[in-house]
């Protein structure tokens, strides 16, 4: 493990040296000789290093976690993660299945406490603010940290319920029977907003003209699409998505690309997914966990898919196992 | 040609032979429904049907069918008609061609020998012998051959009249008990038509894996159509017999009927039929059920209202909120011992807790929530089994919309188990509306009630300026109900005067009018059921 010259200088956040190193680097870590043993999966057996795991990035960061540990009765899915995600931008969660993606995902909106088995330790704070303390408000922390779940899962009601559902509930907007008597009704801003959240999703186009329609009759493109545009709907600041577009055909799928770069530009998007391509393509920055929950890469997308320190990182991506 | 075991890939054309199998299923199926008829007497079995008594021409059908059956085995084994048949007719199709012709042989041998022991040695004959043409013969014969020489047998019985409709074999039991032709007749024959209906389509399919799948195919058919048709045999039954006394002086034409009014204007309705809309008088020209088709209609509202909230709340809760464990095992088996509670029991506990905290009489209060208890149960299993079959993803979805538990269980959760509970509602009522014993110890006052004696639940409210502020005398006076007042038709026959000629027939319009109400309960439901859940699915 003597590999030290190359990855200190692909550290830098720079793209130009980057993409230098890029360039070369695709022999380049292999052919360094690092002494390591294989794994029976597959995998190398190498000594995660801090800095492959340093991103410096300008601006501000959304979240900061720090020694996230997370057990599902004795099982230890995730192992001592800490990482800075950077707002307005897509960040790409990859890794081999089982390596507790989901897991980190739900632990940023406070999933987790769902699952009985679970239990989480460390810090995860939103802008600078700790949401493992007492006295957080969960309604709040969803509100602002919306979710895209990897199979879609509109609710069985009409598509203007579907969206006018979250700030329904939260009382934002009110069609209910006693404010159409009182002459209160917001049914216009209801209106005006599940045209907005399907604009903003893209879908507006394809659903104006049967609004009334169950959602569950959209196909599945379209039904996560709809579940975007929902998750939009309560106005949150950041988007998790677990794999959205597992369950889609190639062009639904890239209609959910193109729809994450617009998205992008006001939300921070963080995106699971076990698609590589598409990580590369759609991610400012991505995040690389391996088998026992670890961290072990996270830079630049560039750099992590052109150019990675960890030589297993390197496997994974090549397809060496996974 | 690999070899002479290889199974063509196309069947080649068998249009004829099919036919000739065809027809031998379609007279056993034929066979089949007229022995229904026979049974539920709607052919009389001393009678004839176009000059031939019935009995000889069900024997008739019966060689015919054999006849095709047999005919055609023996022509596939001989290779005059193309059919894949397996080296024997399998164990299942032996046994039962075993019990069968044991129990034909040995009836034939006590028929002919008398009381003495020959039988058993008969019977073991007639029996081993079926049973080797089943296994040691080719399917071809081995499952036709034992069939239709049932039919055929059995036939020629009815043909020779040796046994004919007035046939009876005395059992010699202390009892008095005797097998009677019009029992044994249709039964046999049933019989008989299945086995060799079962033959027949065996070799429609050509034996082999295909032939035994139209075999099944045919068993399960009939049973399917057996149970339907016993379903609207008893509605038939029961209309056919009630109609008479429930159309008793009904007449249509302009403003004959009872006036009811509309908007605050008086209209006369242009039919009257006085069974459902009179009570009992002496004036009366017609005796009528109105009372105790309002109680029963009350009755089930009472007992849905009190229990749909409760059942629904519980099952919320255990499905929901309660750690799955010991509490909820506990409910469910405590809920499954309740549902097969007898509904005496709850009448007693009616009875002895409800009835004196109400008015100290039995009264229709009483009554609902008795019906309520016994509703309960199933509300509360179904609505279970509907709420834990609403998927997580909902509750997921709406949680990371930061929505709090409570109100997606009301807004998600409860909606997408609407049509899973009301199955349970139907179900229940059904159960519900036709109980006789509970509210015969909580709830009924006399059998013939006049009609301003009918609950009037809604007219009954009034308001005190005392709590509790609104009272109801109707909800704490005895009234009566459609099984009720059956149940007492019957057990005490006469009571209801000069004014009806016809007891019998009052009783049958009773039951159809019970009959009814429920089914009109159990559409209501179904309707309620399709209007949720198209809420849920697109269409
Ligand atoms: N609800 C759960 N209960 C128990 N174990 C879980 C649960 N969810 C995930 N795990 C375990 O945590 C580990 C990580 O899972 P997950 O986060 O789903 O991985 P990924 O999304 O990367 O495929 C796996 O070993 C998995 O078995
Ligand atoms: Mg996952």
């Amino acid at each position: 493990m003597s590999d030290i010259t190359q990855t200190t200088e692909a550290d830098s956040a720079d793209t130009t040296e980057t993409a230098d190193a890029a360039s070369t680097g695709v022999d380049g870590p292999s052919a360094t000789g690092r002494s390591s043993t294989e794994t029976t999966a597959g995998e190398t057996d190498e000594h995660v290093r801090e800095e492959w795991r340093e991103y410096a990035f300008e601006g501000d960061a959304k979240f900061a976690v720090e020694d996230l540990d997370v057990y599902y009765g004795d099982d230890h899915a995730l192992n001592g993660v800490s990482i800075e995600i950077p707002e307005r931008s897509v960040t790409a969660l990859i890794g081999p299945s089982g390596c507790g993606k989901s897991t980190f995902l739900r632990c940023l909106n406070r999933m987790n406490d769902r699952i009985k088995s679970a239990r989480v330790d460390g810090s995860v704070r939103i802008d600078g603010e700790e949401i493992y303390q007492d006295g957080v408000n969960l309604v709040e922390l969803r509100k602002r940290v919306g979710m895209v779940f990897q199979s879609p899962n509109p609710f069985p009601k009409s598509i203007r319920e579907n969206i006018a559902y979250g700030p329904e509930k939260h009382g934002d907007i009110d069609t209910g029977l006693l404010a159409r008597l009182l002459n209160r009704s917001d049914a216009d801003e209801r209106d005006r907003l599940v045209e907005r959240c399907l604009r903003d999703a893209a879908l507006w186009e394809e659903v104006s003209d049967r609004l009334d329609d169950n959602a569950l009759g959209l196909s599945g493109g379209q039904q996560q699409r709809l579940c975007i545009a929902r998750c939009l709907s309560v106005d949150p600041e950041v988007i998790l998505m677990d794999e959205p577009a597992s369950a889609l055909d190639p062009i639904a799928t890239a209609k959910i690309e193109d729809l994450i770069d617009d998205l992008a530009e006001e939300y921070t998007v963080v995106i699971v997914t076990h698609n590589m391509q598409q990580a590369a393509r759609i991610s400012d920055q991505t995040a690389v966990f391996l088998t026992g929950g670890e961290l072990v890469e996270y830079g630049e997308t560039d750099q992590v898919f052109e150019n990675p320190h960890s030589e297993r990182v390197e496997d994974y991506i090549t397809g060496k196992f996974g | 040609m690999a070899g002479a075991a290889e199974t063509a890939l196309v069947r080649e054309d068998t249009t004829g032979t099919e036919a000739v199998a065809g027809v031998a299923i379609a007279l056993a199926v034929l066979l089949f429904a007229f022995d229904v008829g026979v049974l539920f007497d709607v052919v009389s079995i001393d009678g004839t049907i176009a000059g031939i008594p019935t009995v000889a021409l069900l024997g008739g059908l019966l060689v015919l069918l054999g006849g095709a059956v047999v005919s055609f085995g023996v022509g596939s084994f001989l290779g005059y008609v193309e059919t894949e048949p397996s080296p024997d007719a399998g164990l299942v199709a032996a046994a039962v061609f075993t019990l069968v012709w044991f129990g034909l042989g040995g009836a034939a041998a006590q028929a002919v020998a008398g009381g003495s022991l020959l039988w058993l040695p008969a019977a073991a004959a007639t029996g081993g012998l079926a049973f080797a043409v089943a296994v040691l013969t080719r399917e071809d014969l081995g499952s036709t051959l034992p069939a239709g020489a049932v039919a055929i047998v059995v036939g020629v019985v009815y043909l020779t009249g040796t046994i004919g409709p007035a046939w009876a074999w005395n059992l010699g039991f202390e009892q008095q008990a005797s097998i009677t032709a019009p029992f044994l007749v249709p039964v046999a024959t049933a019989g008989c038509a299945l086995l060799a209906g079962w033959a027949a389509a065996k070799a429609y399919g050509g034996f082999g894996a295909r032939g035994r799948r139209m075999g099944a195919y045919l068993l399960v058919y009939t049973n399917a159509g057996a149970i339907i048709s016993v379903l609207f045999v008893l509605i038939a039954f029961t209309a056919f017999r009630g109609i008479p006394g429930l159309l008793n002086g009904a007449a249509v034409g302009p403003g004959v009927g009872p006036s009811v009014s509309v908007l605050g204007v008086g209209v006369a309705l242009p039919v009257s039929v006085p069974f459902v809309t009179n009570g009992v008088g002496l004036l009366n020209d017609f005796q009528g059920v109105f009372p105790a088709i309002v109680g029963t209609i009350w009755l089930v509202v009472g007992a849905v209202a009190f229990a749909v909230p409760l059942g629904v709340g519980a099952a919320v809760f255990l499905t929901e909120y309660a750690e799955r464990g010991r509490l909820t095992q506990a409910v469910e088996v405590a809920t499954n011992g309740l549902w097969s509670t007898p509904s005496i029991v709850f009448g007693l506990f009616g009875f002895t807790f409800l009835v004196p905290r109400f008015a100290g009489n039995k009264s229709l209060l009483s009554g609902m929530l008795t019906l309520g208890f016994m509703l309960l149960p199933l509300v509360l299993i179904t609505s279970r089994e509907a709420l834990l079959s609403v998927p997580d993803e909902y509750r997921d979805a709406s949680a990371a919309l930061g929505v709090t538990k409570w109100q997606t269980i009301r807004s998600v959760v409860v909606p997408a188990a609407l049509p899973g509970v009301v199955t349970g509602v139907i179900l229940g009522v059904g159960r519900i509306a036709g109980e006789t014993a509970p509210i015969l110890l909580t709830m009924t006052g006399g059998t013939f009630v006049s009609r301003d004696r009918a609950a009037d639940v809604i007219g009954g409210f009034a308001f005190t300026a005392q709590p509790p502020f609104v009272t109801n005398p109707e909800l704490l006076q005895a009234t009566t109900a459609l099984p009720f007042q059956l149940y007492a038709l019957i057990t005490a026959g006469v009571g209801l005067g000069d004014n009806v000629s016809n007891p019998t027939e009052f009783q049958w319009a009773t039951a159809f009018v019970l009959l009814l109400v429920v089914l009109s309960f159990y559409a209501i439901g179904i309707g309620t059921r399709y209007y949720f859940r198209r809420q849920l699915r697109h269409e």
